[in-house]
């Protein structure tokens, strides 16, 4: 526990540190005390894995009411090992990564403030305490999106939408727990003991209360509005840790109260969690394959994955309720993995989006192309990724979503009804969004690595600095190892998803390289796997140089008869994705405008070509906008009582009184 | 302890077939599939064995490489060879047990079949050209709608089994034949057979003999491709056809395959696989003489009906457990 | 035995659902109907396994009737119908193609969701398949509700029956034969009403859209 305390006062005093000194200093030293800081936490959430112990902390002093407390647990350990994995990242990144407004005072400080936050959310251990750094986590992260906003017109229109949701989720999960700790001292454990003595009704409620804050931040569908705002403005090492730690935070959230606070519940909480997962994860991934802005794609996939999560969580939740505690927890184990390894693809997604735009100038897939040959290690970080999150098998992608997939396929033989439809929607909504998953990051790479370039930026793109590609580098590891020997965080996880549901079973999973089930019938050994694909590689190498002549020419593309052949005539991101577009135009409605204008001696022939294509959230506009139209028109109404006189207000002051008074008596 | 070395010693022996016979047995479906095409139309047609003389003759030619291109181009067939012969090694194709027959998951053959996929349409957009951004948009494109039918339909089959694992999938059918002719099957069965047409390209989804480059999916894609690049492509792409096709047969049929260790039983596994192999082959030349290609925008229409198809199979299967 | 009477009635409900589907799926009315026949053929098949099984020789007689009308002659009639028409296809849907799939899907699981009780409380190997017919009742008024020619109407309101049949065969192992006799005799009549009715829409107005129904209110 002290080591974790230090950890967290590393990562206050870089805060501090870039609060005060110079420019340079600040960008580098901060930087690296950040990074330690990180790695400290990540190890001692690593120990508490390994041993399964837990430790706690309190103090009356810092914080009002019941006071700071922290406690880790390996639920806890493992959201911590993760934020904190991709903390180091972030911190290294920074090295390089910071310049004109992200390597300013407010905007470093906040970075370590917002890491610092990621850290100690899901040790939090009291309603105060766990409202306190949800809060700072919220506002940090919301100012640093504003940093942005000299660059970007989009930011501050983002951060007031996150800022919102945000806040409006914060309040619905401060009833939530407020309700879950009637009578109580409001520390969790207390929560824990005494909520089986609330009534059904209440409980239920406390748990829809928390579900839609925890929802919106993780991201989940109809919540999710801001989060394709937010994520691409911020700058992109804070999108990296929005994207893959702060959205799995909402997750934790859902565990955390769900089931170790409320102990499960009823069947249709998980049912519903479920059926928000579905939604998300078909609409996210609808929404990825048709961005072209890459940020905004990489937003919208995230979207995807903590609807598969939310799926695992609800199928888990389903499943220990109607007594299957070994698939239950196949099922988490499947969720947290895939949550471990969506921080890691992500996050190295994320900061490879950073070094394309900080080296083109745009994050635009149209105005992208050719990078492969100037930035060859963004493009193997981005390559090997984009391919773990298609869950190519040996990558970490594929080790998580087959779990899953174990997790829903074993689920089939429970009977009861509830847990047939999970099981069938989730398989569904799998089958619907690995397809289109595969659409949208073949898109990525294609389109902005390979082929010409598209504009002059991508023309003069350059490989970015050394810390950039060492923290890209280090994101990659998880994808690689996690594919290969999944085997080995069979223990970690196995703590971690019993100290989230309540009912501890022997691992239903082997020890051992691969994943073995040890009570349910599959198994795969990617490693096994991994070593099959590099033989044959070498071996149809091997025999296609000797076979074959080694020597290659090159020569000009086909054209198909014609002489020319520009980069504008390559297919752009937007017409990979026209055909899918044209599939789903019924969900994504997308407005198409033509203009043309004639020559003006004959109408036969044209001057100019005008067409345009636009994919908005339908359910933005849809939904939120007429809410805000409504706020809109309530606030001009009530502009009306000012007028700006200082007597009329004293009046309103002096007839509140006199209303209570009256009231009153 | 000299029984398992022997296990084990079948086992490679039994991979080490099903490579060579679908890495020579996939381009010689192809030739039959154009033989079969052939006589239906009153052409003589080419000999079956054609295909392999191409792939020689290829791998004869210069090695050329478009302008532009990236180590993307040459890298391509390579993966979608390996990544199919891996899935070809752990298949239970002619032994139930295979070396590394551990790691024989449905799902794994399923995610390798797409690795191939991503790859292909990669080397695609790779010399940056129209054709070959049109190619990997429209492959990459009806294998997104085909996915969720595969994906689907798999699972149906392996709730029936309890297990995505290959060979117990295949010995619980051996257990019970009154399961191939149940309606979760047969729905499976359809949905599968959509989605392998979908996959290796082929009428009505796909015409592998067009020369127009407008109405080309797949040649769009490969259009980059020659000499012994285009070879490997071209194995890949029929080692990836022998795959999906015995594996149909197997699932559906699976006697004959060999379960217990001796040449015997090996040797009737390879003929026989060849057989019910050349079959499904027959059935899709006939159904490909039979229709004509639908426009792109009709697919998704065929692919959704193979979806529900697999829906169904799923739903069918709770219902009549 | 009874694993073959098992198999036997499953095979013969799924094709009853399928070939609903199948309708959806196909745009020209000539498969559609025959998809319709073949429905007509596996409901009378599904009557037909039963009555062996449970020895009733009323049910054995409602399945060849149901095997001559709604197998051969209610196709026999819309094929005569649709022969009436050139341009025989189901050409723009309310709900494209693919859309009402995905829509079946839904209609498939949720028919399973609730006849969950249904099946519950009368557990048989016949009772469990009872939300194949359900789903076969909402695909058919899906299509009732989303075509627009007569004869996809028509088929839409035959499959409603089916499903219905289907039901009643599975629940209660058959209907006594004079309700469904008049319930087949009473599709027959309609589909002969129809007859007439198109031929005369033809020579008014051209076409069986039913969408063009609208002007005649004006």
């Amino acid at each position: 526990m002290e080591l974790y305390l230090a950890a967290l006062g590393i990562c206050a005093a870089a805060a501090v540190l870039a609060a005060v000194v110079t420019r340079r200093v600040r960008v580098v030293v901060s930087s690296i005390l950040g990074a330690l800081g990180c790695l400290l936490a990540g190890g001692v959430a690593l120990r508490i894995l390994i041993t399964g112990s837990t430790s706690t902390f309190h103090t009356s002093q810092l914080l009002p009411m019941s006071g700071l407390s922290l406690t880790l647990d390996p639920l806890a350990a493992l959201f911590i090992l993760a934020s904190a994995f991709v903390g180091v990242a972030a911190c290294v990144y920074c090295v390089g990564y910071a310049h004109g407004a992200m390597a300013s005072r407010t905007a470093m400080t906040l970075l370590f403030v917002f890491i610092l936050t990621l850290l100690a959310v899901p040790a939090a251990s009291s309603v105060v305490s766990f409202m306190f750094c949800w809060e700072l986590m919220a506002l940090s992260s919301m100012l640093l999106i504003l940093t942005n906003q000299a660059h970007s017109s989009d930011a501050r229109a983002a951060a007031l939408w996150y800022g919102v949701m945000t806040q409006f989720g914060a309040a619905s999960i401060l009833l939530g727990l407020l309700l879950a700790s009637l009578g109580t001292d409001q520390t969790f454990s207390a929560i824990g003991a005494h909520s089986s003595q609330l009534s059904p009704t209440l409980r239920s409620f406390a748990f829809v209360l928390v579900l839609l804050g925890f929802a919106s931040k993780a991201g989940a569908v109809p919540l999710h509005v801001w989060l394709p705002k937010a994520h691409p403005e911020a700058p992109s090492p804070v999108s990296a840790l929005m994207s893959s730690s702060m959205v799995a935070i909402g997750v934790y959230g859902m565990i955390r109260v769900g089931e170790d606070l409320l102990h499960g519940g009823t069947v249709w909480w998980w049912v519903s969690v479920a059926a928000l997962g579905v939604v998300s994860a078909f609409y996210g991934a609808l929404h990825a394959t048709t961005s072209t802005d890459l940020k905004r794609l990489l937003a919208y996939s995230t979207i995807d994955i903590q609807g598969l999560i939310l799926i695992g969580v609800g199928a888990a939740g389903v499943l220990n309720d109607s007594g299957q505690p070994v698939v239950a927890h196949l099922a988490m184990m499947a969720v947290l993995l895939l949550m471990v390894a969506h921080a890691g693809f992500k996050g190295a997604l994320f900061l490879g989006a950073g070094a394309i735009e900080h080296a083109t100038g745009t994050r635009n897939l149209d105005r992208l192309g050719g990078l492969i040959h100037t930035m060859p290690v963004t493009a193997f970080v981005v390559g090997v990724s984009a391919c773990s999150i298609m869950a190519v098998p040996t990558l970490s992608g594929f080790s998580s979503e087959w779990l899953l997939l174990q997790g829903l396929l074993h689920g089939f033989a429970d009977s009861s009804t509830p847990a047939l439809i999970v099981m069938l929607l989730g398989v569904i909504a799998l089958a619907l969004t690995g397809g289109l998953t595969a659409v949208a990051f073949v898109k990525v790479f294609g389109i902005g690595f390979l082929g010409q370039p598209r504009s002059s930026g991508a023309a003069d793109a350059r490989e970015v600095s050394t810390s950039m590609k060492v923290a890209m580098g280090w994101l990659v590891v998880p994808s690689v190892v996690i594919g290969v020997v999944p085997g080995a965080f069979v223990a970690l996880l196995n703590r971690a998803s019993s100290s989230a549901l309540a009912t501890p079973v022997v691992s239903p999973i082997d020890k051992g390289t691969g994943l073995v089930l040890s009570q349910l019938s599959g198994a795969i050994e990617p490693a096994a796997l991994f070593v099959g694909l590099v033989v044959v590689l070498i071996v149809v190498w091997a025999a296609n140089q000797r076979l074959a002549q080694r020597r290659s020419r090159r020569v000009d593309a086909w054209a198909c008869g014609r002489e020319l052949q520009t980069p504008r005539m390559q297919y752009t991101a937007t017409s990979f994705a026209e055909p899918l577009q044209r599939v789903f135009a019924d969900v994504l409605r997308p407005q198409n405008d033509v203009e043309v204008t004639h020559v003006a001696e004959s109408r036969y022939y044209e001057q100019s070509l005008l067409y345009e294509n636009r994919v908005v959230d339908v359910i933005e506009m849809r939904g939120y906008r007429p809410l805000i139209t409504a706020a809109l028109r309530v606030g001009r109404f009530s502009r009306r009582l000012q007028n700006g006189s200082i007597h009329r207000y004293l009046a309103f002051g002096f007839v509140a009184l006199l209303v209570i008074l009256v009231v009153l008596a | 302890m000299s029984a398992t070395i022997t296990t084990s010693l079948y086992g490679v022996a039994a991979t080490l077939i099903q490579i060579v016979a679908v890495g020579l047995g996939g381009p010689l479906l192809v030739g039959l599939m154009a033989k079969v095409k052939a006589r239906a139309e009153g052409r003589v047609g080419a000999p079956i064995v054609q295909p392999l003389r191409d792939l020689r003759k290829l791998l004869s030619k210069e090695r050329l490489h478009a302008r532009h291109s990236s180590v993307v181009l040459p890298l391509a067939p390579m993966i979608i060879l390996a990544a199919t012969a891996v899935a070809v090694a752990i298949s239970p194709l002619v032994s139930t047990h295979p070396f590394l027959g551990s790691s024989a998951d449905i799902l794994v053959v399923v995610y390798l079949l797409l690795t191939g996929t991503v790859a292909a349409a990669l080397a695609g957009l790779d010399a940056g050209t129209a054709f070959g951004g049109m190619g990997s948009s429209r492959v990459m494109t009806i294998g997104a709608l085909a996915e969720p039918a595969l994906l689907v339909a798999v699972i149906a089959l392996s709730i029936q089994s309890g297990t995505s694992n290959l060979p117990s999938m295949m010995s619980s059918t051996i257990a019970h034949p009154d399961w191939v002719f149940g309606p979760s099957r047969l729905l499976a069965l359809g949905a599968l057979l959509i989605v392998v047409i979908a996959e290796t390209g082929r009428i009505p989804v796909d015409n592998p003999a067009t020369h127009l480059e407008l109405t080309m999916v797949h040649e769009a894609m490969i259009l980059e491709y020659a000499g012994p690049e285009l070879a490997l492509f071209s194995l890949g792409e029929a080692m990836r056809l022998g795959l999906l096709f015995s594996l149909v047969a197997n699932l559906f049929f699976p006697w004959g395959i060999a379960t217990s260790d001796s040449v015997l039983a090996l040797a009737v596994g390879v003929i026989l696989l060849m057989a019910k192999a050349a079959l499904v082959a027959l059935g899709v030349a006939l159904i490909e003489v039979r229709s004509a290609k639908l426009r792109l925008f009709r697919l998704p229409e065929l692919l959704a009906g193979g979806f529900v198809l697999s829906v169904l199979a799923v739903v069918t299967g709770l219902v009549t457990k | 035995m009874n694993s073959t009477y098992v198999a036997a009635l499953e095979l013969a409900a799924g094709a009853v659902l399928v070939s609903a589907v199948m309708t959806l799926w196909r745009r020209s009315v000539r498969s559609i109907v025959s998809m319709l026949s073949l429905q007509g053929m596996a409901l009378s098949a599904v009557a037909i396994v039963l009555a062996l099984h449970e020895h009733e020789r009323a049910l054995f007689v409602t399945g060849c009737l149901v095997f001559v009308v709604k197998g051969l002659v209610v196709p026999g009639l819309l094929r005569r119908v649709s022969r009436l028409d050139p341009r025989s296809r189901e050409s723009r849907p309310l709900v494209n193609v693919p859309a009402s799939l995905v829509f079946a899907a839904v209609l498939i699981v949720l028919s399973y969701v609730v006849s969950s009780r249904i099946t519950s409380m009368s557990p048989s190997e016949a009772s469990h398949l009872v939300p194949i017919g359900v789903a076969t009742v909402l695909v058919g008024y899906f299509m009732l509700v989303t075509r627009r020619r007569a004869v996809s109407k028509i088929v839409g309101l035959i499959l409603v029956d089916n499903g219905i049949a289907l039901v009643t065969f599975l629940l209660t192992s058959g209907v006594p034969l004079i309700v469904e006799l008049g319930s087949s005799l009473d599709v027959l009549l309609v589909v002969v009403v129809l007859q007439f009715l198109m031929v005369s829409m033809r020579r008014h107005s051209d076409t069986d859209q039913l969408t063009e129904m609208k002007a005649l209110r004006d």
